[in-house]
C-alpha cells in the first residue's frame, strides 16, 4: 500500500477508535485520547498529503458503502495539498486539546466558568471532525463528497455547542451556524448535481472529461452556485456571519480547527470545480471571484480592526485572509482564461502560498486566545493587559503569530502577501494598451490589497500589544496564571511551522508549485526560483526574506554593541510612568482597544456606523458634580444588520402563510400524502 | 572587486553621518527663515553625544518590547540604508532592494516604535501609538499604488531597476504618471516622517503630538537610538525620493569615481530636498488629526491616476 | 414443484391478498380487523416460500420464516393488547362512508393497473402479472389510514400499506436483501410500539382513541 494509502488508513482507524473511545469512564482518560488520536488523524493527513504533493497518486473504491452510488476517494496534488494543511493543523490542535478542559473552579473568591468539556460527545466528536476534513479532499464523485461534507459539518456543529451548558449564546451561534452551513450545502448540491446530470456521470474523472461539452449557460450556472456555497464556507462577505458568531462560542481548539482547516475547503470546493473540473472558464467569472475577494478582505479587515472581542477579532481577521487569498485565485482566473500563463501560475502559487500560511498563524493565534481565554476568563481586550509578565511564553507564541498574521517582515505572511502584489503590479504590459477590464480591476485590487495589509499591521499591534503588555487592566488579568505543558507544546508547534515558513519558504514553495500542474489552464509552472533569493522566473522581480531577518538581526545587534559601548555604561532605571507631573497613572487611565481603533473607526465611520452610549452618573447631592462617566462603543456587523433581516423577515411570513395549511387534523396531513402519490402516479401513468 | 561592496559601505556610512547633518539642516532653514539664528549644523549631534552619557529609563510595567524597540527601528533604517540604491545601483544586495520590500521595512520600524508606545502603560504611548498605524495604514495604498505606477513601464519593482530606467530614458520623468506619482509620493514622505502638516516635529503639547507622544518615555541611550533611527528614516525617505525622480548622478557602474560623485550628489540631493520640505513647513500650521486622512485620500487619488494615466495617456 | 401448480398457488395466493385488503376496507369490528392482518402475514410468508421454492436459495425461506413471526405472530399480538386496553370494539363512523369507500376502492384498483402497466411489459411472467395486487394494496392501505378515526384503524392502514410494499418488491423483485428487510421490519415494530402508547395516553387523556380530538393540540 502506498504511502498515501497508509495515511489514510491511520485517519480513518483514528476516527473509528474515537467512538469506542466514547465508552471509556474517566473524563480525563476521555480528554487525553480524545486530543491523542486527533494528532493521529493529523499525523495520517500529513504523511498522506506530502505523499501526494511528492507525486504518487491514489485511487480506491467501496462499491457497498453508500446507496445509490459507490464511495470513491482519489487524491491527486490538489487534494494532498489540502489534506496535509488540515492534518498539519489537525497534529498542533490534538496535541493543545488534551491540556484545555478546565473545570469551574472559585478562586479569590471570583467563580471561574468552566472550559472545554467533559461530555462524550464533543470529545468523540473531535478527532471525528479531523477526520472527516482530512477525507473531503479526497472525494471522488458527487455522492461521496456530499457525504463527506455533510458529516464535516453536522460534527463541527456539535462542536461548536460544547459549551452550551455554561453559557446561553452559544445557543444562538449553533444556531446562525447550522443554518448557514445548511444554506450553503444547498448551493454545492444544486450546482454538483447539475453538473453531474449534465455530464452523465457523478465520478470527478468522468465529469473532467465530459464538461468542456456542457453549454457555457449550465457551466456558469455551476460556477456561480458552487461559489455561493463554497465561498460561504471560506467566510467570504456577504455570507461570512456565521464566523463572528461560531469562533468565539467554540472552545479554541475547535475554532482553530475551523478557521485554519475548514475554511480551507471552501477554498478546495472552488479550485477544484472552477479550474479542475470545468478546466477554467470565461474570464468574468474570475472578476467576480477577485472583486468578492477584495469586498471580503476589506469589510474582514475593517470589523477586525473595530473589534475588541479577541476570538471575534480574529474571525474577521479569517475573512480578511480569505479575502486576499480569492483575490490571487480570481486574478489567476483571470490571466489562465486570457492565456497569460506565467502570471496566473504566480498568482495561484502566492494564494496557494498565503492558505498555507494563513493556516499556520491562525492556528496559532486562536490557540493563544483560548490559552489567554482559559488562564483569564476574558475575551474582552479592553479588560486585559499585563499578560507578558504573567504567561511570557503563550505572550512569546502570540507575538509570533501576530507578526505573521500583519504581513510584515520577517514573518511568513509578507511573502505570501509579496507574491500576490507582484503577480498584481505585472499585470499591466510594459507596452502598448492593456485590456479595459484588467486595467480599471488591477489598481484597484492593489490598493484593496494595501489598505487590508495596513489596516490588519494596526489590528493585530492592537490585538497584541493592548492584550499582552503593560499593565493589566482588570483583576482577572492580574491573576493569570501559564497554561499547562500540552497547551504550550501544541502552540510551540504552530509557531515552529510559522518560523519556517518565514525563513525557508522555499520547501513549500517547490511542493506547491507542482499543484499548479492540478489546473489545466495554468499547467506546470516554476514561477519562484533561487533558495535564499526568490527570484520570479518570467518576469522580474527578487526579494530575500532569509536576508531580510539576518539583516535585521545582525542590524540590531550591531547596534546594541556599539550603542552599548559609546553610552554611558549606565544601567536602566525602573520608573513611575510620567502623569504631567501630578497624577500616578492607574493601569485603568491605559488606552484600550476601543480607544486605540478610534481614529480608523472615525475615518471608516460609513462602514463601521460604530454605535456610541454615554452613561454620566452625577452625584446625589449635586447634578453638577460627576461622579462616574461610562462610555460603550459598539460595532455591529453592517452586513448583517442589513442584509439579514429581511431575508428572514420575508421567511416568517411565508411560514405564517404556511401555517394555514396546518389544522391540527392528523387526517388532512396524511390525506396530503395521499393526493400527493396519486397525483404522481397518475402523472407517471400518463407519460409513460 | 569589492569596489560595490566599498559602495555598500560608503553609502551606510553617508547615510548614517549625514543624517543628524540633515535634520540640523532643516532646523537651521527654518530657523532662519523664521528670524531666528538657530543652533547650528552640529547641534544633533552635540544632542546624540548628551543622550548617551545620561542614564536610560524604563517605565513601571514595561517589558522587554520597550527596550528592544529602539534598536529595531535603527536596525531596519540601515538594512534600508544598505541595500537602496542611493549612490549605486550595482550593489551586490540590488537583489533585496524591492520597492514593496523597502516599504515594509519602514512599516516594521513604525510597527516597532507602535508597540512600544503601548507598552508603556500610559495614555500618552498609546495615543501617539494610534496616531501613527492610523497615518501608517492611509499611507499603505498611496504607496504600494503609487509604486505600481512607477513599475508598470519598466516591467518590475526592483529599486534599481526603476532607477536605471529612469537615468536611461530622462523624458520618462516628465510623463504625467511620474509626475502624479511624484506628488503622491511626496504626500507620503511628509506623513511618514511626521512633518508638518501632518506631525509637528518640534511640538510640546502632548495632546497635538504623533510620534513624540509614542517616544515620550525614552530617555538616554533609548532616545539617541530613536532619534538617530528616525532621522535616517528621513534620510531614506528623501533619498528614495529624489532618486526615483531625479536620478541624476547616480553611479550605474561600481569605479571609485563614480561611487564618490554618487556619494556627493546623493548628499547634495537630499539637502536640497530638506531644505524644501523644511521652508514649505513654515508656510505651513499642523492640520487636525481628522484631516489628515483626507490629505492621504487625495494622495490615493493621485497614485491611482498615475497608474491611470501610465498606460491611458502613454 | 411443476410451473402450472406454481402459477395456481401464486394465483391464489395473491387472490387471498387481494379479498383480504378489501374486506379490511368493508369491516367496521376491530378485531376482524386484526385477523384480516393475521392471515395476510399468513399469505405473505406463504408467497416468499413458494417464490423461494421457484428460485432456489435459503434467503427467502429464512424471510418468509421471518415475515410469519413479525406479521402474523407478533404485531397482530401486540395490536390485540392495545385493543384489550382500550375496550373499544368497533370504529365508529369513519369519514369516507362504506359505500363511497369501496367506490374508491374501485378507481384505485383501477388506477394500481394502470400503472403496474409498464412493469409488467418489462418481463411478462407470471410472477410479474400479479405485481398490480401488491399495487392495490399500497393504495389501499393509505386510503384506509387517511380516513379512519381511530388510532388503532390507522395502524391497520399503515400496516396494509407495508404489506403491500412488501408484496410488490417479492414479487418484482423476487424478494428484497435481507439487509433491507430487517431495517423496514424494524420500522414496523418500532411505529406499532409508538402508537400503542399514543392510544394508551389518548384513551387517558380524552376517554377515547380517536386521532381527531389531536385538533385540540393546535393553537
Amino acid at each position: 500500500m502506498t504511502l498515501v494509502g497508509a495515511g489514510l488508513l491511520l485517519v480513518s482507524c483514528a476516527a473509528g477508535l474515537a467512538l469506542l473511545m466514547a465508552m471509556a469512564p474517566s473524563a480525563r482518560t476521555r480528554g487525553f485520547v480524545s486530543g491523542a488520536l486527533t494528532c493521529l488523524v493529523g499525523l495520517g493527513g500529513v504523511l498522506a498529503g506530502s505523499a501526494a504533493l511528492l507525486g504518487s497518486t491514489w485511487s480506491a473504491t467501496a462499491t457497498h458503502l453508500l446507496p445509490l452510488s459507490q464511495g470513491e476517494l482519489t487524491v491527486d496534488r490538489l487534494s494532498g495539498l489540502f489534506v496535509f494543511l488540515v492534518g498539519a493543523v489537525a497534529l498542533a490542535t490534538g496535541v493543545y486539546s488534551m491540556g484545555y478542559p478546565q473545570a469551574p473552579r472559585h478562586v479569590e473568591g471570583m467563580v471561574q466558568p468552566a472550559h472545554g468539556t467533559t461530555s462524550r460527545t464533543a470529545q468523540a466528536a473531535l478527532p471525528l471532525f479531523a477526520a472527516a476534513m482530512v477525507l473531503v479532499p479526497t472525494a471522488g464523485n458527487v455522492t461521496t463528497f456530499l457525504v463527506l461534507w455533510e458529516l464535516m459539518a453536522l460534527v463541527s456543529l456539535a462542536l461548536v455547542l460544547t459549551e452550551h451548558r455554561s453559557r446561553p449564546e452559544v445557543g444562538q451561534a449553533g444556531i446562525w451556524y447550522a443554518a448557514m452551513t445548511h444554506a450553503g450545502l444547498v448551493a454545492i448540491l444544486l450546482a454538483l448535481v447539475i453538473l453531474s446530470t449534465e455530464a452523465g456521470s457523478e465520478s470527478f474523472a468522468e465529469i473532467r472529461d465530459t464538461a468542456p461539452a456542457l453549454s457555457s449557460g449550465t457551466q456558469s450556472l455551476v460556477f456561480v452556485l458552487s461559489f455561493v456555497g463554497f465561498g460561504s464556507k471560506a467566510g467570504l462577505v456577504p455570507l461570512h456571519v456565521w464566523l463572528p458568531r461560531a469562533h468565539p462560542e467554540a472552545p479554541s481548539y475547535v475554532s482553530a480547527l475551523m478557521s485554519a482547516a475548514m475554511v480551507n475547503l471552501g477554498l478546495y470546493g472552488v479550485l477544484r470545480v472552477g479550474f479542475d473540473l470545468l478546466g477554467g472558464g470565461p474570464r468574468w467569472w474570475w472578476l467576480l471571484v477577485l472583486g468578492v475577494g477584495a469586498l471580503s478582505a476589506l469589510y474582514g479587515v475593517l470589523q477586525a480592526m473595530a473589534a475588541t472581542d479577541l476570538k471575534r477579532l480574529l474571525a474577521y481577521s479569517t475573512t480578511e485572509n480569505l479575502g486576499l487569498i480569492f483575490v490571487g485565485v480570481g486574478a489567476a482566473g483571470t490571466f489562465a482564461a486570457t492565456g497569460q500563463r506565467t502570471l496566473a501560475g504566480l498568482l495561484m502559487l502566492a494564494a496557494v502560498l498565503h492558505t498555507v500560511n494563513h493556516a499556520a498563524f491562525k492556528t496559532l493565534l486562536f490557540m493563544g486566545a483560548g490559552a489567554v481565554l482559559r488562564s483569564t476568563h476574558l475575551r474582552d481586550l479592553d479588560a486585559m493587559g499585563g499578560l507578558a509578565r504573567r504567561m511570557p511564553f503563550t505572550t512569546a507564541f502570540v507575538g509570533i503569530g501576530a507578526l505573521a498574521a500583519s504581513g510584515l517582515p520577517p514573518g511568513n505572511g509578507f511573502v505570501s502577501e509579496w507574491l500576490l502584489l507582484q503577480g498584481l503590479i505585472h499585470s499591466l504590459p510594459v507596452s502598448g494598451t492593456p485590456d479595459v477590464a484588467v486595467a480599471i480591476v488591477m489598481p484597484l485590487a492593489v490598493g484593496a490589497v494595501a489598505l487590508t495589509a495596513g489596516l490588519g499591521v494596526a489590528t493585530f499591534v492592537k490585538a497584541f500589544g493592548v492584550g499582552f503588555l503593560a499593565r493589566p487592566r482588570s483583576a482577572e488579568a492580574a491573576a493569570a496564571a501559564e497554561v499547562p505543558g500540552t497547551m504550550r507544546v501544541g502552540m510551540a508547534a504552530a509557531a515552529v511551522a510559522c518560523g519556517l515558513l518565514a525563513l525557508a519558504p522555499l520547501a513549500p514553495v517547490r511542493a506547491l508549485e507542482s499543484v499548479l500542474g492540478v489546473m489545466p489552464s495554468i499547467g506546470d509552472r516554476r514561477p519562484v526560483q533561487g533558495a535564499v533569493e526568490l527570484r520570479l522566473s518570467g518576469i522580474t522581480g527578487s526579494m530575500s526574506p532569509l536576508l531580510i531577518a539576518l539583516g535585521l538581526a545582525g542590524g540590531a545587534v550591531l547596534a546594541t554593541v556599539v550603542v552599548r559601548g559609546l553610552g554611558s555604561g549606565r544601567p536602566r532605571r525602573t520608573a513611575l510612568v510620567w502623569g504631567c507631573g501630578g497624577t500616578r497613572l492607574s493601569p485603568r487611565m491605559q488606552y484600550t482597544a476601543t480607544a486605540y481603533a478610534e481614529p480608523l473607526t472615525r475615518v471608516f465611520d460609513d462602514v463601521l456606523r460604530p454605535e456610541h452610549d454615554v452613561d454620566v452618573t452625577h452625584y446625589q447631592e449635586s447634578r453638577y458634580l460627576v461622579e462616574s462617566v461610562r462610555y460603550r462603543q459598539r460595532v455591529s456587523d453592517r452586513l448583517e444588520t442589513r442584509l439579514y433581516p429581511p431575508l428572514l423577515a420575508a421567511a416568517n411570513r411565508w411560514g405564517q402563510m404556511a401555517r394555514r395549511l396546518q389544522d391540527g387534523s392528523v387526517h388532512r396531513y396524511l390525506a396530503y400524502g395521499l393526493v400527493g402519490l396519486l397525483l404522481v402516479l397518475m402523472a407517471l401513468g400518463v407519460t409513460a | 572587486m569589492a569596489w560595490p561592496v566599498a559602495g555598500v559601505v560608503l553609502q551606510v556610512f553617508v547615510v548614517v553621518a549625514g543624517a543628524p547633518v540633515l535634520i540640523a539642516l532643516m532646523r537651521q532653514v527654518r530657523a532662519r527663515l523664521e528670524g531666528r539664528v538657530g543652533a547650528g549644523l552640529s547641534q544633533p549631534w552635540r544632542d546624540l553625544r548628551k543622550q548617551l552619557a545620561k542614564e536610560p529609563m524604563a517605565p513601571d510595567g514595561s517589558t522587554v518590547l520597550f527596550t528592544t524597540a529602539p534598536v529595531v527601528v535603527l536596525s531596519s533604517a540601515l538594512l534600508i540604508a544598505a541595500t537602496a540604491p542611493f549612490v549605486s545601483t550595482t550593489s551586490p544586495l540590488d537583489g533585496m532592494a524591492d520597492l514593496y520590500a523597502v516599504v515594509a521595512l519602514l512599516l516594521v520600524g513604525s510597527t516597532a516604535l507602535a508597540l512600544a508606545g503601548l507598552d508603556t502603560g500610559s495614555a500618552f504611548g498609546g495615543m501617539g501609538s494610534s496616531r501613527t498605524l492610523t497615518v501608517a495604514a492611509l499611507a499603505e495604498p498611496t504607496l504600494l499604488v503609487a509604486g505600481f505606477a512607477l513599475s508598470v513601464r519598466v516591467g518590475s519593482s526592483n529599486l534599481a531597476s526603476l532607477v536605471e530606467h529612469a537615468q536611461r530614458a530622462p523624458s520618462t520623468i516628465f510623463s504625467p504618471a511620474t509626475l502624479l506619482a511624484a506628488v503622491a509620493l511626496w504626500i507620503v514622505v511628509v506623513a511618514e516622517t511626521g512633518r508638518l502638516p501632518v506631525d509637528n516635529p518640534a511640538t510640546h503639547l502632548e495632546l497635538t503630538m504623533i510620534h513624540e507622544a509614542t517616544i515620550l518615555e525614552y530617555a538616554g541611550r533609548d532616545l539617541a537610538v530613536v532619534e538617530l533611527g528616525s532621522a535616517i528614516r528621513l534620510v531614506i525617505l528623501l533619498g528614495l525620493w529624489g532618486n526615483l525622480f531625479l536620478p541624476w548622478g547616480v553611479a550605474t557602474t561600481s569605479t571609485p569615481g563614480l561611487l564618490a560623485l554618487g556619494a556627493i550628489v546623493f548628499a547634495a540631493k537630499v539637502a536640497v530636498l530638506g531644505s524644501v520640505l523644511a521652508a514649505s513647513e513654515v508656510l505651513m500650521a499642523k492640520w487636525r488629526l481628522f484631516r489628515v486622512p483626507e490629505l492621504l485620500a487625495g494622495s490615493f487619488l493621485f497614485g491611482v491616476l498615475a497608474v491611470s494615466s501610465s498606460f491611458f495617456l502613454a | 414443484m411443476s410451473s402450472a401448480l406454481y402459477v395456481q398457488l401464486l394465483y391464489l395466493v395473491c387472490g387471498g391478498l387481494l379479498l383480504s385488503a378489501v374486506l379490511m376496507l368493508w369491516r367496521r369490528q376491530l378485531s376482524a380487523i386484526i385477523g384480516l392482518l393475521t392471515v395476510q402475514g399468513v399469505l405473505l410468508a406463504g408467497l416468499a416460500a413458494l417464490l423461494g421454492t421457484r428460485d432456489g436459495g435459503v434467503e427467502l425461506y429464512a424471510v418468509a420464516v421471518g415475515v410469519l413471526l413479525l406479521k402474523a405472530g407478533v404485531l397482530p399480538a401486540v395490536l390485540r393488547r392495545v385493543l384489550a386496553d382500550s375496550g373499544a370494539v368497533r370504529e365508529t363512523q369513519p369519514l369516507v362512508n362504506v359505500p363511497a369507500s369501496l367506490l374508491a376502492a374501485a378507481l384505485l384498483t383501477l388506477l394500481a393497473y394502470a400503472v403496474s402497466r409498464p412493469l409488467v411489459d418489462l418481463d411478462p411472467s407470471p410472477t410479474t402479472h400479479a405485481v398490480p395486487v401488491g399495487m392495490v394494496m399500497v393504495l389501499l392501505g393509505f386510503f384506509v389510514l387517511v380516513t379512519r378515526r381511530r388510532a388503532l384503524s390507522q395502524v391497520a392502514g399503515f400496516l396494509l400499506l407495508d404489506n403491500g410494499i412488501a408484496a410488490t418488491a417479492f414479487l418484482v423483485t423476487a424478494g428484497v436483501p435481507l439487509v433491507v428487510e430487517l431495517a423496514v421490519s424494524m420500522d414496523l415494530l418500532l411505529v406499532v410500539l409508538v402508537l400503542q402508547v399514543l392510544t394508551a395516553r389518548l384513551q387517558a387523556t380524552f376517554g377515547v382513541t380517536d386521532i381527531d380530538e389531536l385538533r385540540e393540540l393546535r393553537d
